[in-house]
Formats: structure tokens, sequence, C-alpha cells
């Protein structure tokens, strides 16, 4: 558990969100620092709120085709976007849980 | 070839045909009647291929065909089907015969044969003719009730419509048939090995024979010239990490430089038919450089140990537990048991193999194709991230065909990085449907743990401290091991108060099978500990086992050995439940033994409070009103026999107040479903249920507000009819702390006691099983009979891990060598059933398919010891353990 964005946050070994419901838009802010972008740009924002949402609304992280035509960009560049790439980056970013959830 | 010429189903037919091919072949691949199921490797140990033939019940896959001509055969879909079934198939529905659904066909069939003959047989009777035909999941007595119930139908004393009950009535607490039971009992629902993949070639690998070694070469070029050959594929083939990571990144599809047990897949062939790909793969030579095989966690603690992954020690984790002083209190201690236990390697004993299927799906124009991977996942989302960077492919669906039982197996993935690796890079549809001993390699077990134990009371018979150094041997890959370390600490101290612990676990990686889930994973080893331990206890102290036990209850208010303190523990009402039960059991072992001679009856008893809900644990369901007012549910909540099924629709037909008929799950495929976690832990009733639950309740508020009674209503008012259900547990931390083992554990608790009545025979060291009663509080129960049903298959399941059951590396391999319960050896049940809602229950439900196994081993070397005195320390108990012990050996 760790302070962040004002809260107390609880983050999985590597790095994701135990409670996805905790997000917001501050925290991956400061994850994203923490990660090597210094400001999230209208792109890097795109990608994000179509990962979050499309888990909101299907409980699970959109495939890379998904992703591809519901952000409207390149995977290559999505990838380029976020160290860690899509997996390890994005998703982080955008709050959705590692899922792995029996605490292995 | 020969000629033959047979009427299956009522349909006469010739065939010109090999004679050396079996009748199950040509059901199943010929004729493509799937209900005849196959697991022994056509060694006729399962029955699982049971069919008819004239008039009497046949292993098929010891039929050859060719001496079959003239020959009736009626299979599982000769007779009847969904819409129109047999009163036996009905039968079998209706008596909750049915969980996984693998044996069922075999076991209709050899009913059938046995009421045609005997419409009124004995219970003997029935265990004769159904004594060839293997069950894991039942314990057999629902299938023994089955065929009674059938020929109750079939005499015309009762009629199938008096048994079921009313659709339209209560839908909890009401033994509804399982919407999957009727597929499976007509033989139609598809396992892996039944899906038909046009143009499917067909995978056979290569298994290390050695327990650690380098590979330094592997020779493909005789294997390729072979007929039917598509090609052999080796590490340098998989184009992603090929690295299976639950976990950590340790275990490859296909080894690259090293083994590190008997079994580790190291090349596949694949081939137009199974037979030359098995041909080809056995002229493919290794060339193996051995190096040091560790063959215990001993000997890989050893500091000279050569370390069996060079980025990890052996000793790849471990875990305290500390809580007060127990040192200190074991020295003042009026009482102390010290001594030591140990628990075998084990295997699961799914009776499906490990099969799976995979191939490419085309997508739309410019987009690469999908590779689908179907198989017998229970966390299908985690299994396919696992898969996308293993064979460093993204665009992948898996699916969960029905699955032939698990137990935890399944936790982890294996057939199907093989396959999906295969229809990647040769680009063919693949079947691996490996052989019995090869699922046996390739499967993880249940892991074997060494225990110094020791336990303390005062002079009064209370609990003072508790100490365990355990060891567990972790096999050559981590997968899920950690788990059963950290699990073990978090049920340490079982049913009970102890006011001081100190404990150590430790995971060593070894050169032996690797370890992961196996029902109760770490409990069912620590309890076997903590549970001898208490009884030993009890002796010394000269206190009646069960007084013992009850006096050193946890209270309400009381905390666990990790410092939980608990809100609810209604244990000791199970412990006044079981009590008349106990008294008779032991008046009865009394009156046996003073007849005298060398059979000598016990009675033994086991508890725990089996944890529900770990800490850090969420799921999430999907529910969407369908625009006929129905329900459909959206979550990957796999179903290999548990009945989840059941407990999805009964709840929401509850809530919704809907026809049971109305409600549609979605739960097997990746692209549809919500991740919710694994079927493991047994939190789907209490976690998953619960995440539907909420997504009922949140659809339900929105309609209200709308004041909205159809999908249209809702939709004209500009609601969604999709609502995200969620449930997490309190503690949102995952972990306890690492140096004290303290923290969260888990939420809820199923609690039980169990006791068994045994006969020893003294003299040749014998041990049956007469009786199993079990008292259990699960909290509010959904379906009665999905509930039974998980404990007769828990209790028997337990005595086989208290008996019988072993693997030995390089020695199991079949079902006979691993001893496999049979219907012989199944004992007379009995259960007591309470129902304490539990605060966060899901309906008050927390869950149970774990727990149930869990005290039977305890219970059962408890009662060999009150029948002749032999303390079974070392698991499984084999008549040379107790002779032994009775210094007879």
């Amino acid at each position: 558990m760790r302070s962040l964005a004002g809260r107390d946050v609880f983050f999985d070994s590597e790095g994701f969100l135990v409670d996805p419901s905790q997000w917001s838009e501050e925290m991956a802010e400061q994850l994203a620092r923490e990660i090597g972008i210094s400001f999230l740009e209208e792109t890097h924002w795109r990608v994000i709120h179509f990962i979050r949402d499309y888990y909101l609304q299907n409980g699970r992280a959109p495939l890379h085709r998904e992703l591809k035509k519901g952000s409207g960009m390149p995977l290559m560049e999505i990838e380029g976007l976020f160290p860690g790439g899509i997996k390890m980056g994005a998703r982080l970013l955008a709050g959705l849980p590692n899922p792995r959830t029996c605490g292995m | 070839m020969k000629k033959v010429r047979l009427t299956i189903n009522g349909r006469s037919q010739q065939f010109i045909i090999d004679p050396k091919r079996v009748l199950l072949d040509l059901l199943r691949e010929d004729l493509q009647l799937t209900g005849a199921k196959q697991s022994c490797d056509r060694k006729g140990q399962c029955g699982a291929c049971t069919v008819i033939v004239n008039n009497k019940a046949v292993r098929s896959c010891l039929s050859k065909v060719v001496d079959l001509e003239g020959a009736e055969v009626i299979t599982v879909e000769g007779l009847g089907t969904p819409q129109n079934p047999h009163l036996i198939q009905e039968a079998f529905v209706l008596s909750g015969a049915i969980q996984c659904g693998f044996c069922t066909p075999a076991m209709i069939m050899a009913a059938k044969a046995l009421l045609d003959e005997n419409p009124n047989p004995s219970v003997e009777e029935i265990k004769a003719a159904l004594r060839r035909i293997l069950c894991r999941c039942t314990g057999y007595k629902k299938i023994i009730e089955a065929v009674q119930l059938a020929g109750r139908f079939l005499r015309k004393e009762i009629t199938p419509d008096q048994v079921r009950p009313n659709p339209n009535g209560p839908k909890i607490g009401v033994n509804h048939p399982r919407p999957s039971a009727i597929l499976k009992a007509c033989g139609v629902a598809e396992f892996s090995a039944d899906i038909k993949v046009e143009g499917a070639a067909e995978l056979a690998v290569v298994h290390s024979p050695q327990a650690h070694a380098r590979i330094r070469s592997i020779h493909t070029a005789t294997a390729e010239k072979m007929p039917g050959i598509i090609g052999i594929m080796t590490a340098k083939d998989i184009k992603g990490t090929n690295r299976l990571k639950l976990v950590v990144a340790d275990r490859p599809v296909l080894c690259d430089t090293t083994v590190r047990y008997i079994g580790d897949p190291v090349a596949a062939v694949l081939a137009e038919t199974r037979e030359q790909a098995v041909a080809a793969a056995q002229a493919i030579e290794v060339a193996y450089e051995p190096l040091p095989v560790i063959k215990s966690p001993t000997e890989g603690l050893a500091k000279d140990a050569i370390q069996i992954h060079s980025d990890q020690p052996n000793l790849c984790y471990s875990q305290p537990q500390i809580r007060g002083d127990a040192e200190a209190a074991l020295a003042q201690s009026a009482f102390v048991v010290e001594t030591d236990f140990s628990t075998q390697m084990n295997h699961q004993a799914p009776l499906e193999p490990e099969a799976c299927v995979s191939y490419l799906e085309e997508g739309d124009e410019g987009e690469e194709p999908t590779l689908v991977v179907i198989g017998r996942s229970i966390n299908i989302h985690v299994h396919l991230g696992m898969l996308q960077g293993a064979l460093g492919y993204e665009n992948m669906r898996y699916e969960e065909a029905y699955t032939g039982g698990q137990f935890g197996i399944k936790i982890d993935i294996t057939s199907e990085g093989l396959a999906g690796a295969a229809a990647l890079h040769f680009r063919r549809p693949v079947r691996y449907i490996p052989s019995l001993t090869e699922s046996m390699y390739l499967s993880p077990k249940r892991h074997p743990f060494e225990m110094k134990f020791r336990l303390g009371a005062d002079r009064q018979g209370k609990l003072t401290a508790l100490a365990m150094d355990y060891v567990v041997d972790n096999g050559a890959y981590l997968s899920a091991g950690r788990a059963m370390v950290f699990r073990a600490l978090y049920m340490l101290s079982g049913s009970y108060y102890i006011p001081a612990v100190k404990a150590l676990g430790r995971l060593v990686y070894t050169n032996n099978p690797w370890g992961a889930a196996a029902r109760g994973a770490g409990p069912p080893q620590a309890n076997f500990a903590l549970e001898s331990a208490m009884d030993m206890l009890a002796e010394k102290i000269g206190m009646d086992p069960l007084e013992f036990r009850l006096i050193n209850s946890l209270k309400p208010g009381q905390p666990k050995s990790t410092g939980r303190v608990v809100e609810q523990w209604p244990f000791p009402e199970l412990g006044e439940a079981i009590r008349p039960h106990y008294n008779r059991a032991k008046k009865e072992a009394e009156d046996f033994n003073r007849k005298g001679g060398p059979i000598r009856r016990g009675v033994g008893l086991g508890t725990h409070a089996f944890g529900i809900s770990m800490s850090g644990d969420s799921a999430n369901v999907a529910v969407e009103l369908d625009p006929d007012g129905g329900l459909a549910v959206f979550a990957a909540a796999a179903d290999p026999g548990e009945g989840n099924d059941s407990m999805f629709i009964q709840i929401a037909a509850h809530l919704m107040d809907l026809p049971m008929s109305k409600i549609r799950l979605v739960t097997r495929s990746t692209d549809r479903t919500t991740a919710t976690g694994p079927a493991a832990g047994s939190r789907m009733t209490y976690m998953v249920g619960g995440a539907m639950v909420d997504g009922i309740q949140k659809l339900k508020s929105a309609m209200a507000e709308a004041r909205a009674t159809t999908y249209d209503q809702l939709k004209a008012a500009g609601k969604p009819t999709r609502y995200m259900g969620t449930k997490k547990n309190q503690d949102a931390a995952a972990i306890i702390d690492p140096t004290t083992g303290l923290g969260p554990s888990f939420e809820s608790q199923v609690h039980s006691i169990q006791m068994a009545e045994v006969e020893v025979n003294t003299q040749t060291g014998d041990v049956k099983v007469v009786k199993v009663t079990t008292a259990v509080d699960a909290g509010p129960v959904i379906n009665p009979q999905n509930l039974e049903g998980q404990l007769e298959g828990g209790v028997d399941m337990g005595i086989g891990y208290a008996l019988r059951e072993e693997y030995v590396a390089g020695q199991t391999k079949d079902w006979i060598s691993f001893r496999f319960p049979t219907i012989a050896t199944a004992c007379e049940m009995e259960h007591i059933i309470r129902e304490t809602p539990r605060v966060r229950g899901t309906l008050g439900a927390t869950g149970v398919g774990e727990m149930t196994m869990v005290t039977t081993a305890p219970a059962v070397t408890n009662a060999i010891f009150n029948a002749c005195g032999a303390r079974v320390r070392h698991l499984p108990a084999i008549p040379a353990k107790v002779l032994a012990t009775l210094g007879k050996s």
C-alpha cells in the first residue's frame, strides 16, 4: 500500500491497482510520471479512457484488435506511447487489475 | 481388412475395418458417437467407454470390432435425447448423480444392462454391475441412488414428474436439475476430445525421461521422414517467451536448454493421425547431459545444491507466522505433543485427459486470424494472457469445453501451450489428446508436505500454543506453489483458538513433478498434522476427542492464527449436532470390538474451518436484461462439475422472479465474458455469485427508478440494460505481513466436523472405511443435491488420499498404479447440514467444494488409531504402514 493522489492505494507486485475503483485521472498522471511519461497527451488519454471504459462495460481488458478499432490508432503507435506497451503500461495507467485474483 | 456387420443404435451397417480396431474408436472416430469416453489409454481401467453389446455392458476399448459380427450395440445416444430422454437418463439427472459428466454415459449404459435383467437390484448388485467404471466427482453414492430411482421409474412405481421439483416453485434450497445434466446424460455435452475439427492434425509430444539434464541435441531426421508427418516443433519454433507464467516465468512450453523433471516436454510432432504422431515422437532422439538431481527439499536446501533455476534460489518462497511467544507457552504447557507428519505427492485424477484443440479462425479482411484454444481451463482470461505471452501472439480466444473433472489441476495450463504453438507454427488445426500417462506427466500435482509439529495444552485442556516448521516440495516449476504455503498459514489454527503460534513454511524447488492447486490446496496437508496432533493431545490429557475439540473452539471476537478476529464461528453447534452420531458410533465400535478377533473397529474425528474469499479477492459479473424479459449473465465462471450453472440460474431466477428457463448463462469464451477469477478456492458461490447478485440489484434499481417492468420500458427511459456487478473482499491488501504472517486472511469460513468409522485388519493392515458422517455449515443451501454431491465426492477423494493414492514420478502411469478409488471401496455417508447465514455471504451462503476433503484424512487416521492403536503420521496409510506402526512390519 502507498499513498497516491491523496489516498491510500493498494498495488500488486507488478504495480497494478488491486481495486480498479480507486482509480482517478490524477492517479494516472502520477503513475505516468513514475513510468517515464512526463505529461499525458490527448492520445494517451484517448487510449486510457477507451481501455477503462471498455473494462467497466465488459469486465475485461480489450483485445488489441478491439483497442485498435476503438481508439482509431495503429497498435504500433499505442505500443510506443506507453513504456511497458499496452499490457504493462496503458492498462496499468488505466487502473485495470492484474487479472490474477486468487492471491497467488 | 475384414468385413463386419453390426447394428448400432438400431441401424444395421457394414464396416470394412482393420482387425486391430476397437469398438470405442469406431464409435467415436467413424460414427461421431462421442458419448462413450476414453480415459485410460484403452486399458479397460476406467470403464468410461462402456456401451451395451448384445444386452451386456461392455468396455468398448477392449472389444475388437471384428469379433462383433452380427452384434447389437447400444450407446448412450441410442437411449434418448435431451428432448426425449430415457427414464434412466432422467433418473441420473434427478438424483444429482451427474457432476462433470465424463463417466455418466458409461454409468447409464451399465445401469441399463443391469436393470434390463434385474429391475430391482440391491445396492450390492448395483455395485457389482458398475464396478468397472470409475468416477472421481461423486463418491458413487448418488450414482447408486440414481440406479435405484431408475428401477422405480422402470417398475412404474413412480414417474419423473413426481420427483422433479416444480420449476415454478421456490428456486432456493430446491434440487432443481442442473441445466447441463441432461446434456451429459444423453452424451451430447462436448468435451475437448469430442469436438470435431475439420482437417485437424494430431499432436504428440516427446517428454523427458530425465529428471534434470541439459539438452545437448534433438535429432529429428528419422522422424521427419515417417509417414503422415506434417512437421516437428522444438523450442526455437515458439515465437513468444516460451514461458507459461502464472506467477513467475519459469516453465517452458517446450524445454530449450534444460529439462527439470521426468515428463518435461521437449519436442512435439504434428501428423495426420495420432498413431503417426506418436510413432514419430518415439523416433526423435534427444541427447541429454545429466545434471545432479534434487530429489527432495532437503537436498534442494543443501549448501552445495545445484540451483535448478539460474535466476532463482531453490528456496523459492518462505513465510513465517508468529503470534505471541509460542516457545514460552510450550515450555509452560502441562501437555505437549511433539512429532512429525508428512503427506504424499498426489495426482488430482480427473478422468478426462489433458485434451485440447486449437485452430486459426479467419478474421475480417486485413486482420490477422484469431488463434482459438479450446480446453479445460478454470481461469480462461488469465490463461489466455499466459498463452499470449508464451506464444507471442495477441489475437487469441480461449473457450472452455465441457470439462471432465479438474480438482485444482487446471489452475495452470499445459496442453494448451503445445496445441496453440503447433496451430500457429504449422498453420493447421490441431488436436492434442494426450494419453493418461502423458496427462500425468504434463499436469501439476498436489504438493507433498513435511511437517515438524508441536501442540500444547494446559491442565484444563485448553490449547496454549502451536509450532510448525514445514517444508513443501515445489517440484520443478513454481506455478501456484506460494499459495500452498500461505494458504496453510491462513487456516493454520483450523477450528480453534490457539493463543500463540510460531510457524515457518518453506517452498523448495526440486526435480520432482511440479505442484499446483489440488482440492483444498495447502490446508489438507497442514490440517492433517493439526487434527492428528489434536487427537494425540486429547489422548495425553485423557479427554474425549470431541470434548477436547469443542472446548477449544474459536469464538466470535477471537483471532485466528493470522490475528484476524472473526465475527461468526458456528462450529460448536456442529459439534453438538454430531454428538449423538459420535456416541452411537463409539458404542457400535465397542460392541464390535468386544467380539474379539483381528478386525478392530474405530471412530475418528477431523474438523476444519475452511477459508472462503481470500483477502484481495474480487469478482465481477455483467448482467443484461434480454429483449424477451429474460436475463443474461456474463462471467468466465468455469463449471468443471461442481454445479455453478445451478447456482447462477437458481439465484438469478429467484432474485428476478423469472422462470429458470429465462436465465441465459454466457460463461465459456474470453470474447464474451468478464474476467472474474478462477473457479478455485471454493470462491464461486461467495465471490462470483455475490457479484451477480450485485449486478442484479443494480439492474433492479434502475428498473425501479425508471418505473420499468420490461426491456422496452427500460430502453424507452434511456437506461442501460447491462450492469456490472462486483464483489470485493473487505481487505484490499492481498497478502499477510512477510515477517509475522499476520494480517488479513479469509473473510468467511465454511465449518465442518467429520467422523470416520473404520475397520482395521490388524493382521494384514487393511483398512476399510465403513461410514463417514459429515456435519457442515456452509450457510443457506441453494441446491441440496449439489452440496451433498460435493460432500460425497470430497469424502471419497479424502479417503483415497488417506489410504491409497500416491503419485510416484516414473512409476504412477495409469489408474491401477494410482490406486483410483472404485465403487467397491465407496462407503456409507451421512450428512448433517446446518445453515447459519453469513454476514457477507451470497444470500448468506459460502462455498463447500474443498472443505469436504480437508477433514477426511485425519478423521480416517484418527479412527485407525482408535481401532487398533496404530498412529499413522505419514500418508497414505497403506497396509504396510499400519502394520509397521503396530510393530508388525
